[in-house]
C-alpha cells in the first residue's frame, strides 16, 4: 500500500499526562497508517488509551513526541487555533453521550459547524438538509435534542459530523450509550457513510458487534497496539 | 455574523430567570451610577456658571423686606464711583415689586398676581438663564421687550402663572395694588417666558418706569400718600468682573457717604457658592469617588458571578463547540457578547427609562438646596448608561470568558478530569 493513500499517519507517538509531579505515559511509541476510506474499529480495555488516541487524531490534543499527518497536513505541529480551524473542514466527531447543543434545534445543531464555513445561507441550508435526510430525520428539524429519543439524537450527531464533508470522521464508542437496536442502526448508518460516500471512519468501541461492522479492528493495550485484525473483505 | 449573534441571544434565553435577574440588578446599579453623575455634573454646570458671575445685590442694611428710596438709583447703578480709579459695574438692574389681586371681591391665589418691575431692557444679561436662550427664543424674548420699552404697561407672564390666570396673550387686565395699596395699575399682556426657561414659569416683569409714574400720578391726583412710594426699590442687582471687582465694589458703595439714611449693604451670589461648596465638597467628592466606584465595582462583580456560572454550567457545550472548530478567539467572543447584549440592553433601558421618567413624565425633580432649581437628566446620562452597561459587562465577564476560552477539549471529555 504506498504511502500517500494513507490518509492517517501516526508516527512514533508518546503521549503522557502529569498528574501533580507523576508522568502517567498513556500512548507508547505507537505508529499506525489507516487508508483512505477504511472503516476502522479501535478497541481495548478501559483506560488503555483509545480516547487519547482518537483526539490526538481528530486534533484536539498533541502528541508529547512524535508524528501525527492527516492527509498533508501535520497537525502534530499546529497550534490550538490553527488545530481548531483544521477541524472545521477535516473531522466530524461522533460522541457516545451525542452532545447537542440544547439551546438549538437538531437543524441549528447540524448548521453550527457550518458557521464557521465562507458559505452563503442558501448553500448551508442545502448541506443541512442534505445530511438530514441521510440520517433519516428530515421530519425533526425543528425538534431540540430533549424532545428525541437517544438515537436520535445520535443520528443529528451523525448529520453534524459530516456536514462539512470532513476528511475523517471520528467517533469515541458512538452507540455505547444506545439499545441494541438503536445502536445497529447507527452502526448500519457508520457503513453506509464508508460504502457510498468513501468516508475514512474511527471508531473506539467495547463491543464487538459493532466492531465486525468495520473494515479493520486493532486492538490497544497499555497504551501499545497488540493485534491487527484485518477484516477479511477489505481488498 | 448573524447566526453567532442568535446563538449568544439564545444562550441567554436559556436561563430566563437568571439573565432578567442580572439585568434587573445591572439596570438598578446603572440607575444609580446614572443618578449619582446626573447629580454631580448638574452641580458642576451649575456651580461653573455661578463662579464666574460676580451679581452684587445692594440692599437696604438693617431691614427686611429691603427698601431704597428712588433717590439712590442712579449713583448705585454706577456703583458710586466717583473717582477714576474706582470701580465701574459692567451691567445693573433695579427690582421694585408690585402685586396685588385681579379681583378685589375675591382674593384667591388664582386671582393673586406678584410683578417683577424693572428696566425689561436688562433682563436678558441679569437674570439667570436668559442668557442661555437659544437663538429662537432670544429673538422672542427681546421681541417682547422690544414692546415693553414702546408700551408703558405691557408685561410678560410665565406661562405657567398665564394658566394660572386663565389669561392669554394679548388680553388686559387690571390689578388692585396690595403692595402699594390702592395703586391699581392697568396691564395689557404682550408675551410670556420661553418654555426653555423653566424657572420662570410663574414669573412677570413689568415696566420699573410704569410702577413709579403710577405712584407719581396717584400721589398728585388723590393728594394722598402711598406708603412706601418714597422707597419703593427693593434693591439694586450689579454685575462686576471677578471678585476683587467685587470687593472694591463693596466697600466703594458701603462706605459711600451718599448712603446714610437707610445705610446699605452689598451680598453677592458668587460667595454663596463657595460657602455652599465648601461645606457640601465632602460629600461630593465621596459621590464622585466612592460611592460611583464602588457601584461601578458591584456591577462588573454581579456580572462576572452570573457569567461565571453559565460558563461553568457549559464547560461540555464549549468543548463541544471546540471541537466543531470554534477557536478559542470564538469562544471568548461569545462569552463577552453575551454578557456585553445584558450590559448594554439594562444600561439603555436603565437609563433611558430614567431620563423618560424624570425629564418627561415627572418634569423634573425639585432640588431644594441653596440656589438650584429643577434637577433634570442630561441628556448624556443616555451615553452614560450604556457606557456603565458595556464596560462593567465588558470588566466583569472578562475573566469567565478567559476561562470559557482556555477550556481544554481533551481534559472535558476525558474520565479523570
Ligand atoms: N487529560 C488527562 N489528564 C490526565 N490523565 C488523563 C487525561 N486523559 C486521559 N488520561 C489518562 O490516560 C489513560 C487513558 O485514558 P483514555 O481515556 O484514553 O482511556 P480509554 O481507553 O478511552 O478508556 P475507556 O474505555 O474507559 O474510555 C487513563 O489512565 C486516564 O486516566
Ligand atoms: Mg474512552
Amino acid at each position: 500500500m504506498a504511502a500517500d493513500e494513507e490518509i492517517v499517519r501516526v508516527r512514533n507517538v508518546h503521549k503522557y499526562f502529569t498528574r501533580g509531579s507523576e508522568r502517567v505515559d498513556v500512548l507508547q511509541d505507537l505508529s499506525l497508517n489507516v487508508p483512505e476510506g477504511e472503516f476502522l474499529a479501535l478497541m481495548g480495555p478501559s483506560g488503555s488509551g483509545k480516547t487519547t488516541l482518537l483526539n490526538l487524531i481528530a486534533g484536539l490534543d498533541v502528541p508529547s513526541e512524535g508524528e501525527i499527518w492527516v492527509g498533508n497536513d501535520r497537525i502534530s505541529a499546529m497550534s490550538e487555533s490553527q488545530l481548531a480551524t483544521w477541524r472545521t473542514r477535516n473531522v466530524g466527531f461522533i460522541f457516545q453521550f451525542y452532545h447537542l447543543l440544547p439551546v438549538l434545534t437538531a437543524y441549528e445543531n447540524v448548521e453550527l459547524p457550518l458557521l464557521l464555513l465562507p458559505l452563503s445561507s442558501a448553500d448551508r441550508k442545502q448541506r443541512v438538509m442534505t445530511a438530514l435526510e441521510l440520517v433519516e430525520l428530515s421530519s425533526r428539524l425543528h425538534h431540540r435534542p430533549g424532545q428525541l429519543s437517544g438515537g436520535q439524537q445520535q443520528r443529528v450527531g451523525i448529520a453534524r459530523a459530516i456536514v462539512t464533508d470532513p476528511t475523517l470522521i471520528v467517533a469515541d464508542e458512538p452507540t455505547g450509550d444506545l439499545d441494541s437496536r438503536s445502536a445497529d442502526e447507527i452502526l448500519k448508518l457508520l457503513a453506509t457513510l464508508q460504502h457510498e460516500l468513501q468516508k475514512t471512519i474511527i471508531m473506539v468501541t467495547h463491543d464487538p458487534k459493532a466492531a465486525e461492522r468495520a473494515s479493520r479492528t486493532l486492538h490497544l493495550e497499555k497504551g501499545r497496539l497488540v493485534v491487527d485484525t484485518r477484516a477479511p473483505q477489505l481488498k | 455574523m448573524f447566526q453567532f449573534f442568535t446563538l449568544m441571544l439564545k444562550n441567554l434565553r436559556r436561563n430566563i430567570l437568571r439573565t432578567s435577574l442580572t439585568a434587573l440588578c445591572s439596570m438598578l446599579l446603572v440607575l444609580v451610577v446614572t443618578g449619582v453623575w446626573s447629580v454631580l455634573d448638574f452641580i458642576d454646570r451649575q456651580t461653573e456658571e455661578k463662579a464666574n458671575d460676580f451679581k452684587v445685590l445692594v440692599t437696604e442694611k438693617n431691614k427686611a423686606p429691603s427698601r431704597l428710596p428712588r433717590a439712590y438709583v442712579s449713583s448705585l447703578r454706577e456703583g458710586a464711583a466717583r473717582g477714576p480709579d474706582d470701580v465701574k459695574p459692567e451691567d445693573y438692574m433695579t427690582w421694585a415689586f408690585y402685586g396685588g389681586t385681579l379681583d378685589p371681591n375675591k382674593m384667591t391665589r388664582e386671582n393673586f398676581l406678584f410683578l417683577i418691575a424693572c428696566e425689561p431692557e436688562k433682563a436678558p444679561t441679569m437674570m439667570d438663564e436668559l442668557d442661555q436662550l437659544n437663538a429662537a427664543d432670544t429673538a422672542r424674548l427681546q421681541d417682547a421687550i422690544a414692546k415693553m420699552k414702546k408700551q408703558a404697561n405691557a408685561v410678560i407672564i410665565g406661562p405657567e402663572q398665564l394658566k394660572l390666570m386663565n389669561k392669554k396673550v394679548g388680553e388686559r387686565f387690571t390689578v388692585n395694588g396690595l403692595i402699594f395699596k390702592d395703586l391699581n395699575l392697568e396691564f395689557e399682556i404682550v408675551d410670556t417666558f420661553p418654555d426653555a426657561a423653566q424657572r420662570y414659569g410663574q414669573t412677570s416683569l413689568m415696566n420699573l418706569d410704569y410702577l413709579l409714574q403710577g405712584i407719581d400720578e396717584y400721589e398728585a391726583k388723590t393728594k394722598k400718600k402711598i406708603a412706601n412710594g418714597a422707597d419703593p426699590i427693593a434693591f439694586v442687582m450689579l454685575k462686576v468682573k471677578n471678585k476683587e471687582d467685587y470687593e472694591k465694589l463693596s466697600a466703594q458703595i458701603v462706605n459711600s457717604p451718599l448712603y446714610n439714611s437707610p445705610a446699605v449693604r452689598c451680598e453677592s451670589a458668587g460667595s454663596a457658592v463657595s460657602t455652599f461648596l465648601e461645606s457640601w465638597q465632602t460629600i461630593f467628592w465621596g459621590m464622585r469617588w466612592l460611592l460611583a466606584p464602588a457601584i461601578l465595582g458591584t456591577l462588573s462583580l454581579v456580572i462576572a458571578v452570573a457569567i461565571s456560572i453559565s460558563v461553568r454550567e457549559r464547560r461540555k457545550e464549549i468543548a463541544v463547540m471546540k471541537v466543531l472548530g470554534f477557536t478559542p478567539g470564538h469562544v471568548l467572543t461569545m462569552v463577552l457578547g453575551e454578557a456585553l447584549l445584558i450590559g448594554l440592553i439594562s444600561g439603555l433601558l436603565s437609563a433611558g427609562g430614567t431620563y423618560l421618567l424624570v425629564n418627561k413624565v415627572l418634569g423634573g425633580i425639585p432640588f431644594p438646596i441653596a440656589w438650584f432649581q429643577r434637577f433634570f437628566i442630561p441628556t448624556n446620562a443616555l451615553w452614560w448608561g450604556v457606557a456603565i452597561g458595556a464596560g462593567t459587562s465588558v470588566l466583569g465577564s472578562f475573566l469567565p470568558a478567559w476561562n470559557a476560552r482556555g477550556v481544554r477539549v481533551a481534559d472535558v471529555f476525558s474520565k479523570v478530569a
